[in-house]
Formats: C-alpha cells, structure tokens, sequence
C-alpha cells in the first residue's frame, strides 16, 4: 500500500480520504489516477472520534484506536486507520465500520494534524434464529441465540439448542470474552452436550462437557487454543446385534484433559486453495481426574503447488497416535482412531477400514493417511463466472493405515510396521465448494489395496465435509 | 421396540440349533464392593437357575456390567454370539437348547409356578429397590457408596442420582414410592407367607426336583439374609419362615458348595 489515490474534492482545503476495505481493489483502477507518494508527508493525528457508541465500553475502544496516535507520515495513518478498523471488527460489537479522515480544525489543531472519525453501528442485544440440520442419520431443528457485546467489552453470549428426528437433545452455551493484549486472546467458556451415532462401529455417545478455551496468536496467521475439557461420556450399543467388543465399552466415562490446538494456515482460501500451507498439531493429555488416561496427538498437513495455470497439486498427510498411560485408566472406543470413509481414505467405506469385529470397526491406537491431488477447473468452461469457479475436479491417489502398531526406536523397522498392510485407493471426481465452509465430492474410486476385513467402496463414492484429506 | 423383538426371536431361532456351548459367561457387577441388593438377587437366581439345569458357566466381573446389558438390568449371558439378559429371557434361551425344569409338571403347576415368580418379581423385587433407594438411612450409608464406587468424582454423585431417578420414577409408576418403610414390610411378610403356606415342609416348591421359582426364591432370600443393612427388619423378617430358611440351605448345599463337586449333565 505505497500509494493512495485522492479524490478532488470540490472543498478547496480539505483533501478527503476514503480507505477502502480491501486494497487490492484499488489496483484495478490506480492506473487512471494520478499517483501521490505518502509516506514523504509528515502527519499527526490530533483527534480521534468513534461515533455511535451506545453501550461499548469507552476504555477497550481506547485502547484499540490508541496505536493511531503513534502516526509519523500520512501512509501510517491510512494503514493505522486500516488495522484499527479491523481490530473493531474483530471486537464483533459492530455491524459496518466507516473510516473519514479529514484535516484537524480548531483552536487545539497542529498545522501537520489530522482528525480520524469511525462512524460505528453496534449490533443488537439479541440475535437469534432457526435452522435445520440434516447429518449422521437425523435430521435436526437448530435454534440459535447469540448476545453480541453482553457487557459493552466484546463478551459475547452464544446459545444452541437443537432437538432431533430421533428425540436426541443437544445444546452449547459459550461465553467468551477478548482479553487485552497484543496476543488476540479470547477466553471462552462453554457447557455443551451432544448426541452421536456411529452405525459403522455399532455405538452411540452422549457427550455432556464443560470447556474452557484460551485462544490466542502468536504471529499472522498462528493460532493457538489451550483448552481444558471434562466431558462425561455415555456410550451405548446402536443393536443387539453389536460386535461384543463394542458392548464391552457401554457405560459411563469422564474424561478431564488439556489439550493444545496449534493451526498454520497459509493458504489462500481454505477451501480450494491454490497455493500456501496449512499445519495442524493437537496434543491432548487425559488423566487429570476422571477415569480416562491418554496421551494423543493428531497432526494434519497439506501443502499446495500452481502446476499450470489453475491447475493446482495438493499433498496432504494426516497421522495420529494414542499412548495408553496406565492399565487401571481406560480408553474408549470413542477416543480411539478411525479411517476410510470419503473426508479421509476414499475407497473405503465410512470408517471401513483397520480393525473390525463383527463387522464393527472398533478403532485403534494410531493412523496414518496421506493424499495426493490434482485439482482443475472444470474443463470446456471458458467463460470463467462464479459458478463455474464452486466446482473442481480432481483425480487422487490416497492411502493410510490404522492399527496398533508396536513401535520401537529402529526407524527402519518403524517403516516397516507402519506400511506392511497399507490400505491405497485411487479415482477421479467432482468437487463444489459449499461457501467458504463446507464441500462436496462425487468420486469415482478404485481400490487397490484392500486387507481382510476391510469395507472398500468400488465405484461412486458421495462425501460432505468441512476437513477433507 | 419392534427391532428388539425381532432379535429376540431370531436369537431363539438360531440358537436351538447349536447345543449349549462351553464358554458361555455370565456378566455381573462386583459382589464384593459394587453390587446393590437388587442386583444381586437377580443374578444369584440366574447363578442357581443355570446351575440347576447342570448348565457349565463362568462368572465374569464388569463394572460396567449394567450398561453393557441390552435390557440395562443384569445379569447377561454371552452364549455364543448371543447376549441374553435377565431370568425369563434366560429360561426361554435355555429352553430352545431342550432344557428344562419344568418338563415333569403339569399345567396347572406350571401356572401355579408363573403365578409364585410374578409374586416375587411384584412384591420381593420392588421391596428391595424400595429399601436400597428410597429408605435414606441404606441410601447414604450403603447404596450411594457402593452404587458410585466405580465411577471417579463427581461422576458417582450424578450416575447415582439419575439410577435413583430412573428407580423411583418406576417405584411411583407402580405405586410404591408413596409407601411407607412399615407398609412395604408388611408387602414383604404377606409374601413370605405365602411362599412359606405354598412350599410347606417339601424339599423343593414341585416335590424333589428343583425349578426355576425355587432358584428365584434362593436368589432374592438368599441374598436378603446374607447382605449387611444398617436396618435389619428386612433379613429379620424373612428368618422367621423355617421352611423358607431350610429351602435355601438346600439349594446352598447342593448347587453353590465348593466342597462338593459341580453336579453334572
């Protein structure tokens, strides 16, 4: 952002600016401006206004504009300007943000001096709606209400009840606060509880909790969540006809764990993106109380390369491992790992492959699955619109493996334990994107390597998901 | 439940064609410092209802045993790929394996034997979950302790409280809940009564050979004789039928003795 463009006012001493949202926009049309180099002109910022403040809190507004005051040329306020903008909006307290900036006047006024007006819109006390949710064999009426700025400091009060086809209640109460700091930091409290089903491996789980979350960043684009969570399992068996291995794990667990979420994202777009990496790391220790003990960690990674023009090569790996830590602590099915299914081995059916009993999948203590893509646009399309742009297809080659593995020191051997029994698939298939959120697949797979037991998918294979391998 | 049905009956299909195989485990909770009076008559019945049958079986501890039941009540059998729950699902399983107790009765005494469970299942069974959840002195001083002894803080206090709720809403569907301490004594006398009148000074209920009610009588006095309660009333009672008394001595001795080999089929 080393040049801005300035309008010709019809004010002769007043040179209104507007900064713009997004800086690229201007790009397009800079070349028929004239040009004016900022950062040579010295500049002060005298004043600021916020306007339309109701019940916000004057000190966090303070203390978020403040790093205005610091400007020394013109192009520090406009960026200044820029960043405080967009800290307001993090706060999540207001609807749309204008920014005016305009020559400061009055008896207090340096000749170098600027004054900075925010017009601000708080939101309503209550937000709220209804919707429908349909997933994992139920469909469900979701109602939602959210308290935006309960406090006047960015506390925000989000509630969801939803109630199930098959009579299963679920609700989340969060509460989160922004804290002060350079970090970015929310704190967030919720109490949750949740139902689910898993016809592949013959249970279902109610899951009643209470979480703390402390998120924060340590650079751009660093994310980090510290969390404790203790969670009441109740885990029952779906039919009598239940693998008894599975049956063996009803009842009642608690579990209490810290757990640390550590996201990179670098890519351009989550969904689709063309270049940039994105890494994912948690680490989570159960046994601080309750009866499960675990150490976990469960690591994503993908990498995207432009090949040709808009043809993009995507590698990505997912691995997990569970260490049991005592004999006495236990280890439920529900913690345990899973693969296939089309978010993550296409080929194979929804947690159709390691270990089954009965024809259940019962899990085990580590995985891993690793994908290659190519994603193009969709062919004979020259005209490039919108809606040509949600879809893409793609021709893959995933595989992983899942299984107690006996790992020892010997990397060489490790290998060895870790690809004896692979489980690989590869096919082609059309991709849309859903927002910037969610995607659908429609695959065409091919199995090639299958292991007794396993519940491979030969043929089309339809996906939704938001995580995809 | 349609599906359960269902099963059910597919499981007594298929399992007559097998004969009764050698693993077969029975799950229960832990006698030692978990299992509730209840629960205890219950699988103490099954235990002396299998053994009567010269059925071999092992006993295994879970301390999930009550959730890994498919009916939520133990005990449970595994028997092959079968799980089977409770006494009556029991009798039936068994009998499509061609055993029974009851062949030599006639209609009439097979009634009459209906009739005397049904008795035991209403008044005996109701009794012992009144007093194990709703009199307060054996709720804090017994229940509470061992219901949520397997389960870490503070999951004991809330898995006892829903079990209690789940107990009451049933005592009260079946109006006992409302009775009081005196009045479910009485229930329990006036049942013993008439088990004492039915078995009078017989060896078995039906003569010399052992059927299930007798293992449901074993299982419930039985345990409501050996079980320590802060209040008494309830093995006091049940002391003062001889006949009843002798009744389980008898099945003691001869079905549940160490010294004495198992009898076999």
């Amino acid at each position: 952002m080393g040049t801005v463009h300035a309008k010709q006012s019809d004010a002769p001493r007043s040179e209104k600016l507007k900064t713009h949202p997004n800086p690229n926009e201007d790009s397009h049309h800079r070349s028929q401006k004239k040009r004016v180099t900022l950062e040579g002109i010295r500049a002060r910022v005298d004043k600021i206004h916020v306007d339309g403040l109701g019940r916000t809190k004057d000190d966090i507004i303070i203390e978020t504009v403040r790093e205005l005051f610091k400007a020394q040329d013109f192009q520090d306020v406009i960026v200044g300007a820029h960043t405080v903008r967009s800290r307001l909006e993090a706060l999540g307290c207001f609807r749309n943000i204008g920014v005016f900036i305009d020559t400061s006047s009055g008896p207090d006024s340096t000749p170098e001096g600027l004054e900075v007006t925010f017009h601000v819109h708080e939101l309503k006390r209550i937000v709220g709606g209804v919707n429908t949710l349909v997933g994992n064999n139920e469909g469900s009426v979701v109602v939602g209400l959210r308290m935006p700025n309960l406090f006047g400091r960015g506390e925000k009060l989000a509630t969801e009840y939803s109630y199930g086809s098959k009579r299963t209640t679920g609700f989340n109460v969060c509460l989160s606060k922004p804290l002060r700091g350079k970090m970015h930091s929310v704190f967030s409290t919720s109490i949750f509880q949740h139902g689910s089903e898993w016809p592949p491996s013959g249970y279902k789980q109610i899951e009643r909790g209470l979480l703390f979350d402390l998120g924060f960043s340590s650079a751009p684009n660093v994310k980090h969540n510290l969390q404790w969570e203790a969670s009441w399992r109740d885990l029952s068996c779906l039919t009598r006809s239940a693998a008894f291995e599975v049956r063996e794990q009803s009842g009642p667990t608690l579990k209490s764990s810290l757990r640390h979420i550590l996201c990179v994202d670098r890519r351009d777009q989550p969904i689709f993106p063309s270049t940039g990496a994105y890494f994912q790391l948690t680490t989570e220790f159960a046994g601080l109380g309750g009866n499960v003990g675990f150490f976990k960690n469960d690591l994503t990674l993908q990498g995207n390369w432009p090949v040709l023009n808009d043809v993009v090569l995507q590698g990505a790996i997912q691995a997990g491992f569970l260490k049991r830590l005592t004999n006495d602590q236990i280890v439920s099915i529900c913690d345990q790992f899973f693969l296939g299914g089309p978010l993550n081995l296409r080929g194979f059916d929804f947690r159709g492959a390691g270990p089954h009993s009965d024809g259940f999948a019962v899990g085990a203590d580590a995985y891993w699955a690793t994908a290659v893509h190519l994603y193009s646009p969709l062919p004979f399309l020259s005209t490039r619109g919108a809606f040509a742009d949600l879809f893409r297809t793609h021709i893959f080659v995933n595989a992983g493996n899942v299984g107690n593995f006996n790992l020892g020191d010997d990397y060489h051997e490790n290998w060895k334990i870790l690809s004896k029994d692979f489980r690989m698939a590869y096919g082609l298939g059309l991709a849309l994107r859903l927002g910037q959120m969610a995607r659908v697949e429609l695959n065409y797979c091919i199995p090639v390597q299958i292991r007794r037991g396993d519940q491979p998918v030969s043929g089309v294979q339809f996906g939704i998901g938001v995580n995809f391998l | 439940m349609p599906s359960v049905l269902l099963t059910e009956s597919l499981a007594v299909e298929l399992g007559a064609r097998e004969p009764w195989p050698v693993d077969v485990k029975l799950f229960q909770p832990y006698d030692v410092e978990q299992i509730l009076l209840p629960d205890n008559a219950n699988c103490l019945a099954v235990q002396a209802y299998l053994k009567m049958c010269g059925l071999h079986f092992q006993i295994e501890n879970r301390s999930n045993a009550e959730f890994m039941s498919p009916s939520g009540r133990v005990p449970f059998i595994k028997c092959g790929a079968f799980v089977v729950s409770e006494l009556d699902p029991i009798i039936a399983f068994v009998g499509t394996k061609g055993v029974s107790l009851t062949n030599d009765l006639d209609n009439t005494q097979k009634a009459d034997m209906r009739a005397y469970m049904s008795l035991i299942n209403t008044v005996l069974v109701n009794a012992e979950l009144y007093v194990t959840w709703c009199d307060p002195t054996t709720l804090n001083e017994v229940t509470k302790p061992r219901y949520g002894s397997v389960f870490p803080w503070p999951l004991n206090h809330i898995q006892c409280w829903q079990k209690r709720t789940q107990v009451l809403k049933k005592l009260s569907i079946l109006g006992w809940a409302q009775k009081s301490l005196d009045e479910v004594y009485s229930e329990i006398e006036s049942c013993c009564n008439a088990l004492s009148q039915r078995l009078e000074d017989q060896k078995y209920f039906f003569g010399d050979r052992p059927t299930e009610l007798d293992g449901l009588v074993f299982g419930h006095l039985f345990t409501i004789l050996t079980t320590p309660l802060p209040n008494n009333r309830f093995a006091g009672i049940v002391r003062g039928y001889s006949n009843l008394i002798e009744l389980c001595k008898t099945v003691e001795r001869m079905y549940f003795d160490r010294s004495v080999p198992e009898p076999s089929t």
